[in-house]
Formats: C-alpha cells, sequence, structure tokens
C-alpha cells in the first residue's frame, strides 16, 4: 500500500496554529494508522502553479495517494474513512448518517463560525465588526443550541460509535474553543473533550505544532499591528 | 431504493426560481430516474418537533426512504449518486476526485455567497453595508476566477457530468441574481451547460409547479 503524502505550511499567525485543515487530515489518518508524509510549504507557496496544480484555491491540505491528487480536507477524510474502513460503519444506513454529519458540520455549522473569523481578525480593524459582533455571535449559538438538543446525551452524534462525522463536528467546534460559546451548553462542551481527547487527536496535533518551523513572512509585522490597532481602536 | 419522499418549503422564499435546496435533490433523483414525494413543510413547522427530528438545524430538504432518513443536501445527493449508476465514475479515482468536488461546493464555494447573502439580506440596512458589500462581494469573486482559472475549456469539473457538477452548478447559481455569475464568462456558460440537462429542467418544473400551485 502507497504511503500518503498531505501538504501542510511551515508557518502561520500564532492565531491560526493548531487549527490549519491538515490537522482534520492528519486526525483521519492517525485514526487509521496510516504513516504518512508531509510536503511542506512556506506562505506564498500555496498560490503558485505547482501547488495550483493539486489545489485550485490555493489552499492546504491535499492528499496524493499514487496516482491521485485530492484536496479539499472534507473529501480527503471521506477518501481516508472509505480507503481504511476506520471512521465510517459497515450499516449502509449508518454509514450515510456519518456522512450526513460530516456535511452537517462543513455545510450547516462552519460557516457560522468562520463569520466570527472575520470579525475577531480578518476584519478586525473595521470600524463595523464590533458592531456585526452581536448578530454573528447569535447565529453561532443558534446552531449550537440546535446541535446540542440534537446530541442530547449521545456520546457521539449517531450513538456510540465514533465516526468521520464527529471527527468532523469535533474540529468545526474547536474552532471556538475557550471563547465562552461552546462552553455554554454542558453536553457540547463534553462532546468536543471527547473528540479532543482522543489519541489519533493529540497525535495529528502535536505533529502539525512540530512542523511549523519556518520564518514569518515580510508582511506579518505590519499586518499584526495594523490588527492589534483594530483591537485598541 | 424505496421510493423516497422529500421535505420543502411549502411556499419558497425565492418563489420558484429554483434556488432552494430541494431543486438539488430533486435533481440528483431525475438524472438516476427516481420517483419521488414531496412534502412541505411551512415556515412555522420547521422549527417544530416533528419536522427538527427531520432536521435538527429546522432547514429543508430531508430525505426518507424506508428505514432511512438523512439532511443535509450534499449528503442526500451522495447517498443518492453512491446507490444509483450515473452520477459517479465507476473507477475509485474517479469516484474520490468527484466527491471532491461536491466539498469545494458547499464548504469553499457556497460560504461565500452566503457571507454576500448575510451581509445583502440579515445586515442589509445597517449603517456600515454599502462600505463592507463590496469586500465581500471581491471575496466571492476571488473563489470564482479561481474556479473559473480551473475549469478553463472544460465541459465538466472531471470529465463526464458528476454529482460534483450537480452541485457546483447549483452553488453558482445562487451567484446570478447578485450579478456575480456573469462577471465570468466560463462559468456562466458551466453553468448553462447544467441548465440544459433534461433532469434538470424536470427537477426545476417540478419545483416551479410546487411553489406555484394553488390551495394550501
Amino acid at each position: 500500500m502507497t504511503k500518503p503524502t498531505i501538504t501542510a505550511f511551515d508557518w502561520v499567525p500564532p492565531f491560526a496554529q493548531g487549527q490549519v485543515r491538515d490537522l482534520r487530515v492528519r486526525w483521519a489518518l492517525e485514526e487509521a494508522g496510516q504513516p504518512y508524509d508531509v510536503r511542506y510549504l512556506n506562505q506564498g507557496a500555496q498560490k503558485e502553479p505547482a501547488h495550483r496544480a493539486r489545489q485550485p484555491f490555493g489552499q492546504v491540505p491535499t492528499l496524493e495517494d499514487g496516482d491521485l491528487t485530492l484536496f479539499e480536507s472534507g473529501a480527503i477524510v471521506q477518501y481516508v474513512a472509505e480507503k481504511y474502513g476506520t471512521l465510517l460503519p459497515a450499516d449502509p444506513a449508518a454509514r450515510a448518517r456519518a456522512i450526513e454529519w460530516m456535511f452537517a458540520a462543513l455545510n450547516s455549522v462552519e460557516p457560522a463560525i468562520m463569520d466570527l473569523s472575520f470579525v475577531t481578525t480578518f476584519e478586525a480593524d473595521k470600524p463595523w465588526s464590533a458592531m456585526r459582533r452581536p448578530a454573528v455571535e447569535e447565529r453561532i449559538h443558534g446552531r449550537l443550541k440546535d446541535l446540542s438538543a440534537r446530541l442530547g446525551d449521545r456520546q457521539w452524534l449517531d450513538g456510540d460509535t465514533f465516526t468521520a462525522g464527529d471527527l468532523l463536528m469535533v474540529s468545526v467546534l474547536r474552532i471556538l474553543i475557550d471563547q465562552g460559546f461552546v462552553e455554554s451548553y454542558d453536553n457540547l462542551t463534553a462532546y468536543m473533550h471527547r473528540g479532543i481527547d482522543r489519541p489519533a487527536f493529540q497525535k495529528a496535533l502535536a505533529d502539525q505544532l512540530a512542523g511549523f518551523t519556518g520564518d514569518a513572512p515580510a508582511w506579518y509585522a505590519e499586518w499584526a499591528a495594523k490588527q492589534k490597532q483594530g483591537e485598541t481602536a | 431504493m424505496p421510493r423516497p419522499t422529500i421535505t420543502a418549503f411549502d411556499r419558497s422564499p425565492d418563489g420558484g426560481r429554483g434556488l432552494a435546496r430541494d431543486t438539488r435533490v430533486r435533481w440528483a433523483l431525475e438524472e438516476v430516474g427516481g420517483r419521488y414525494d414531496v412534502t412541505p413543510v411551512t415556515f412555522e413547522a420547521l422549527k417544530q418537533p416533528e419536522h427538527l427530528a427531520r432536521n435538527p438545524f429546522g432547514q429543508i430538504p430531508t430525505f426518507e426512504a424506508g428505514d432511512l432518513a438523512l439532511f443535509e443536501t450534499g449528503s442526500i445527493v451522495l447517498h443518492i449518486a453512491l446507490h444509483h449508476p450515473g452520477l459517479l465514475p465507476d473507477d475509485d479515482d474517479g469516484r474520490a476526485r468527484a466527491i471532491t468536488w461536491m466539498f469545494a461546493a458547499v464548504n469553499t464555494i457556497e460560504p461565500s455567497i452566503l457571507e454576500f447573502f448575510n451581509a445583502k439580506m440579515i445586515e442589509g440596512d445597517q449603517a456600515w453595508t454599502a462600505e463592507r458589500l463590496p469586500i465581500v462581494m471581491d471575496r466571492a469573486r476571488n473563489r470564482l476566477r479561481q474556479l473559473s482559472a480551473y475549469l478553463g475549456d472544460r465541459e465538466w469539473l472531471e470529465g463526464a457530468f458528476s454529482a460534483g457538477d450537480l452541485m457546483m452548478v447549483s452553488v453558482l447559481l445562487r451567484f446570478r441574481p447578485a450579478g456575480l455569475l456573469d462577471e465570468f464568462p466560463v462559468l456562466a456558460a458551466y453553468v448553462a451547460r447544467g441548465e440544459a440537462r433534461p433532469a434538470y429542467k424536470r427537477a426545476f418544473d417540478a419545483q416551479l409547479a410546487f411553489n406555484t400551485r394553488s390551495g394550501s
């Protein structure tokens, strides 16, 4: 069996360390017990033709496995789950529901959460960000409340078995960790931590963090100063 | 597969322009020749226990066939594609690439148009919207530019039409009312090829008839 190769960054700003989406793919590969290689990109290389050929949107991660190249972390997690048979139940209906939660994490929950990153990071220096914040937070709570109600006292989203759906949902919830959102819901907090506590996640996280050996690009210092200004304005 | 039942808005807020997400599921079912029933759900009923049991986020569409109940459009389309010939390539690698584009449609492209809708509709009356909207639109354009560069002179994203195209065309259709789709002729032509498919036309006509039906 071939050993897959993923792509990851050799440097990202501190706020993104431990959150870059190759973490989701590393986690899936660790759950499968599948060793992999990492091709590290420095900042800027993701927009170069060599990487664009792997990833049309200039993002990480990608996965190369033999002749196959894949991008989009959700699709890669799905591929890893199918190929190694560890993260999707064998029963067809349970399998379909696990895939349902993968899409729910990425299309129903994550967009609301990503909106917060515009408020706190990408548009932090804009005058409207502080004013937008309550509505953005309300939309996040709308999703978390619904998710909490469905989870109830289940261990995982579809019962007792951890699936690729949980892997992505926990990854999405963890974007918000320690900011008081998930922590407003006891069952979601416990669920998120059950995922984070899995040895495969811990190994994946440690490996991502260990990969940040590159230097910050020249633009970073100026950008960070502007962000700070926005926070105090 | 037993004959499925899907849910749709009792009356779609777009008045039948085909942008509600049940159109994607109708389209997938039409591509594989499957017949289906439709249960309307009113806005009030979306957040009531009966529908929340189908979809915890109180959204449409949902899909029920025999003992299986699914929500989340992407997962429903993938389920249909995995269980019928016609929407995914036969070889493993081709299938993985097609599925990649389904995820790209919902997680890389669609969030930028959702953001635009939030900015325009939900925050439309706010003082900052006039200044912020161009920034949001430029983020959406950036994604469309990248997708257009990839598509180039390809007919479909990967060889033959697949569930990846079905999802991508459906997502791109949402950019059209904002005028963004037509800024990218390559993408506009790609969407037009999708709309020209007989299965899409049947799905579109079915949702239009449903949303403009008399009574109830």
